[in-house]
């Protein structure tokens, strides 16, 4: 065996087509590998290097990234369910029970769905605990945790507008309820139930408006917001550790060396 | 164990690529269930099923032909009436004729229906939901899904979602209908139609302005009590009032009562008046007819007699005498809309039915009834207890408002939704269970609960069940152009001095004209074409039965000459069909030729004689009327239409439509009009 699986690999990676895409070169230098990362539009939010004790479990609990693999989960089911979905008073209850009666595995995509829905709140939660209790939140780390802040709040809102599309009893008096709540707030209160709901009554443009928000706008705004909650990972010194954390908080400015962001 | 499990986790995850391994293979694992449980489903299993079914059957080519061109899920889809139905998909044989033989479902055909399944779908007839495609979501309820499969026995409610008016094969709904009017659920129950309108009841109760007139403060007690004990065909039912509640409403109802001139009469002694013949009464009351709408019950218990007006067979326990014979001499004063004729009989005909009337009593039913005279509290209590109870939203009560809606309306009982309903504990979690278990005992849902106990045989529980559960969402918003809309009421009012008599002696209680009236006696609407005026006067006179089987006929109401005119005139005047003229054949002087020829075709070609009477002595035919003075009582020109066509001429008509040819009928005519019989006789009779 004159070729190793390896040297394939080598050789793959020598050619024009993938040296087009990968402009980083060949090598495992540390040089190489830092491009590697920093070249690539996905990968160059995150950090060049991190420490390895940081990967381990007990760190994190991978919390941050299970919730983004469930968000993955959702996408990636919402999608085919939008296929058979009408946002309409006649159709969508239908809709939903097709998908259990005729779909191929529909049931398995919207149980998918609906359980990767409540994980995802779960997860975000239990991030937000994690992140809290180990004091990460404190400053350099202040503005990434107003960011978590904000994306739980789109979680909660994708998990609601969500709620109401599938057009049944339960739907319809969870969001009738949740709107109502809307309506208490002092002076307002009307004004902002008209307009999460297109009118007095959960109806035909309340369901039309919750599926675009559930479809469309809230899931753009959560990458937004996700892109940035990763990129000041790395702006505000990689994944946070008891080492990393200056010993005294000193009134004045920081010197740069202990800002930590070595890969600024 | 503990060393165990910590071996096993660390080769299966104490390297990150063994790790990675196990952890896709798991995830593959749980990918494959999804496509596996869509192959291994119900539907798929039960084609398969059937598939085996008919495979060793004399016609399976032909069978598996027809499987294969529908085989995978299969619907039915109605967009007009809202209906996805995938029964076919495990329903496989429901169209093949040819599997009449077999009794496993879900491969029975389907029994012979008037409608095509793919015009109408199932679940329009039998609930349940449509769209599933699994055993237990089609046919049961589930917690998303509410209305499951409906009972067989039900199932005739499904048509009375469309067809508005009676049908012949629904015996069922019709009675469940007729029940929901004739016991007057309707007063309190709002039931609105899907046109608009709203069920109207049928049982006319009483007007309790004058009740102290007519009875005594005991029988009303005895009545409040238990209203089945006084009559068995009581259509009151029991509010199973205490002691104390009956004798306050029996007390605040005779304290209300106002008196009305005229409405009783003193008994009148005749000075040379001979001590009445013991069967004179009975035989009175029977050539009166009051059992063609009055009941009694026998020593045997049956209940023999009409239903139209009340049980008599304690009425001498009811009724005060002397306002008996007021009724029996004008009950128009009394009740004005009574449906009882006004019989014009003479004094001493009033008295012996009163007295006959009087000796229907039954001393036990008030035997223990003992009632102090009143006090102002106990009628004001009274007064208060006939607010609660809703008895004004039957009977007129003085100074009470009959209440709006009083009970909780019915119109869209069918599809209440089984979350709104308080069943009893042990009780089937099903809308049929409760709407009959609430009309069988309604105060088993609380002691509280005003509705009272009815008398109803089980069969008319289930008929009223059926009625209601008729009343569904599907029944109100079906597009008008689907549904078949009943007759419209008719409100006919025959106008002037005719019309006033006609009232009086309230001929719409048996007979009908222009779509009004009862079905006890012949439709009257075209009688001007059909009848030759001076039998029609005979009749008035003198009525006789035209069929040989029936007892029954019109009661004889004493009319004076003036009137008998007046209403002939009438008739004759009003009451013809458009469609010929009654005078355009002669009534006599045909050729005897073809007077024999009909003789002929009567015995021979079409046999009348099995049916009708021509002469006494040979023919025994008795459905029909007796033929014997058909010369004298009918138009030619009626008989020659009715024999083309006996249907156009009366819907309904039980005599068959031969076809007859111009000739035959003209001749069979001529043959019925030479039977004069003779006047005398009819008027004897």
């Amino acid at each position: 065996m004159a070729k190793t699986i390896a040297s394939y690999f080598d050789e793959l990676r020598g050619t024009r087509v993938w040296r087009s895409v990968f402009r980083s070169g060949t090598g495992s230098s540390t040089l190489h590998r830092a491009l590697a990362v920093q070249q690539n539009v996905f990968l160059h939010l995150f950090s060049t290097k991190v420490r390895t004790r940081m990967l381990s479990f007990s760190t994190t609990w991978y919390l941050g990234t299970l919730t983004f693999g469930t968000f993955l989960l959702l996408v990636v089911t919402g999608i085919p369910l939008m296929f058979y979905y009408h946002p309409s008073v006649p159709q969508a209850y239908a809709d939903t029970k097709d998908l259990e009666f005729v779909v191929s595995s529909g049931l398995f995509l919207r149980n998918l769905h609906r359980w990767s829905a409540h994980a995802m709140v779960f997860l975000v939660f239990a991030h937000m605990f994690k992140v809290f209790y180990r004091g990460a939140y404190r400053p350099p780390r202040e503005f990434n945790w107003v960011i978590g802040v904000i994306l739980l709040l789109i979680t909660l809102l994708l998990s609601y507008t969500g709620y109401l599309l599938p057009w049944d009893q339960l739907a319809f008096w969870a969001i009738t309820v949740g709107s109502n709540i809307a309506s208490a707030v002092p002076v307002m209160g009307n004004k902002v139930h008209f307009l999460m709901l297109g009118g007095n009554v959960v109806n035909a443009n309340a369901l039309l408006r919750f599926y675009v928000l559930h479809c469309m706008i809230l899931p753009l705004v959560a990458i937004l917001f996700v892109a940035v909650h990763f990129w000041r990972i790395r702006k505000d010194g990689g994944l946070y550790s008891h080492q990393s954390e200056p010993q005294t908080v000193t009134a004045g400015p920081v010197p740069a060396a202990a800002k930590g962001g070595q890969f600024q | 164990m503990k060393n165990a499990l910590s071996s096993m986790w660390q080769t299966l995850f104490g390297h990150p690529v063994r790790a990675f391994g196990v952890v896709s293979l798991l995830l593959l694992i749980s990918l494959a269930i999804a496509p596996a449980k869509n192959h291994f489903s119900e539907w798929r299993h039960y084609q398969k099923q059937y598939l085996a079914l008919i495979g060793n059957r004399g016609d399976a080519k032909t069978l598996e032909l027809h499987f294969h061109n529908h085989d995978g899920i299969q619907q039915i889809w109605l967009p007009g009436l809202g209906v996805v139905d995938r029964c076919t998909t495990c329903h496989v044989g429901l169209k093949e004729a040819s599997l009449a033989d077999v009794s496993t479902q879900p491969f029975r055909r389907h029994p012979v229906i008037p409608h095509t399944l793919d015009q109408f779908g199932c679940v329009m007839c039998h609930r349940g939901q449509g769209p599933a495609t699994t055993v237990e979501e089609a046919h049961r309820s589930t917690a998303a899904w509410e209305q499951p499969l409906l009972p067989a026995r039900y199932v005739q409610s499904s048509c009375g979602q469309c067809h508005r008016a009676p049908l012949t094969g629904t015996p069922q709904l019709n009675l469940g209908r007729n029940l929901l009017a004739r016991y007057g659920c309707v007063h309190c129950h709002t039931i609105k139609l899907p046109d608009g309108s709203a069920i109207k009841p049928t049982d006319d109760p009483p007007s309790l302005f004058h009740i102290a007139d007519k009875s005594t403060r005991e029988w009303i007690y005895a009545w409040l009590k238990d209203p089945q004990a006084y009559a068995i065909t009581a259509t009151m039912p029991n509010f199973k009032l205490s002691d104390l509640d009956a004798r306050d409403i029996s007390a605040f109802l005779i304290a209300n009562s106002t008196p009305l001139a005229g409405d009783t009469a003193p008994a009148t002694k005749d000075k040379d008046e001979k001590a009445p013949d013991p069967t004179a009464g009975a035989s009175l009351y029977g050539g009166s007819f009051c059992s063609s709408c009055h009941a009694v019950q026998n020593a045997a218990g049956n209940v023999v007699g009409g239903d139209v007006g009340p049980e008599l067979t304690r009425v001498g326990t009811k009724v005060k005498p002397e306002w008996l014979r007021a009724w029996l001499r004008n009950p128009r004063v009394y009740d004005p809309l009574t449906a009882m004729p006004h019989y014009r009989l003479t004094d001493p005909q009033v008295n012996l039915l009163t007295a006959f009337l009087g000796n229907k009593a039954d001393a036990d039913l008030l035997a223990n009834v003992h009632l102090d005279a009143a006090t102002p509290e106990q009628i004001a209590h009274g007064k208060l207890l006939v607010t609660e109870y809703g008895c004004a939203s039957c009977h007129e009560i003085g100074g009470i408002k009959k209440p709006d809606n009083f009970a909780p309306e019915l119109t869209r009982i069918g599809s209440k939704p089984l979350t709104q309903i308080i069943f009893l504990p042990g009780m089937e979690h099903s809308t049929p269970a409760y709407i009959s278990a609430k009309i069988r005992q309604p105060r088993s849902f609380g002691a509280a609960l005003k509705m009272p106990q009815y008398t109803f045989a089980p069969a008319q529980i289930d008929a009223l069940t059926t009625a209601l559960l008729a009343l569904t969402d599907r029944a109100h918003d079906l597009p008008m152009a689907l549904t078949v809309p009943a007759q419209p009421g008719s409100n006919y009012q025959p106008a002037g001095k005719a019309g006033q008599l006609m009232a009086d002696l309230a001929c719409f209680t048996c007979h009908a004209i222009n779509g009004r009236g009862g079905d006890l006696a012949p439709d009257l609407t075209w009688e001007g074409s059909s009848v030759q005026r001076p039998w029609l006067q005979a009749f008035l006179k003198n009525p006789g039965t035209l069929r040989p089987a029936l007892i029954r006929r019109m009661p004889k109401f004493n009319l004076s000459e003036s009137e008998i005119t007046e209403l002939t005139d009438y008739i004759m005047a009003v009451y013809q069909t458009p469609a010929f003229d009654r005078d355009s054949m002669p009534s006599s002087g045909y050729a005897s030729a073809q007077v024999e020829q009909g003789r002929q075709l009567f015995y021979s070609k079409y046999a009348c004689q099995s049916c009708h009477i021509i002469d006494t002595k040979v023919d025994k035919g008795y459905i029909g009327p007796t033929l014997t003075q058909v010369g004298s009582r009918l138009t030619a020109a009626w008989i020659y239409h009715w024999l083309k066509d006996p249907q156009a001429m009366r819907p309904g008509a039980i005599e068959p439509n031969r076809n007859m040819n111009d000739e035959d009928a003209r001749a069979l005519t001529a043959f019925l009009m030479m039977q004069k019989g003779s006047n005398k006789q009819e008027a004897k009779k």
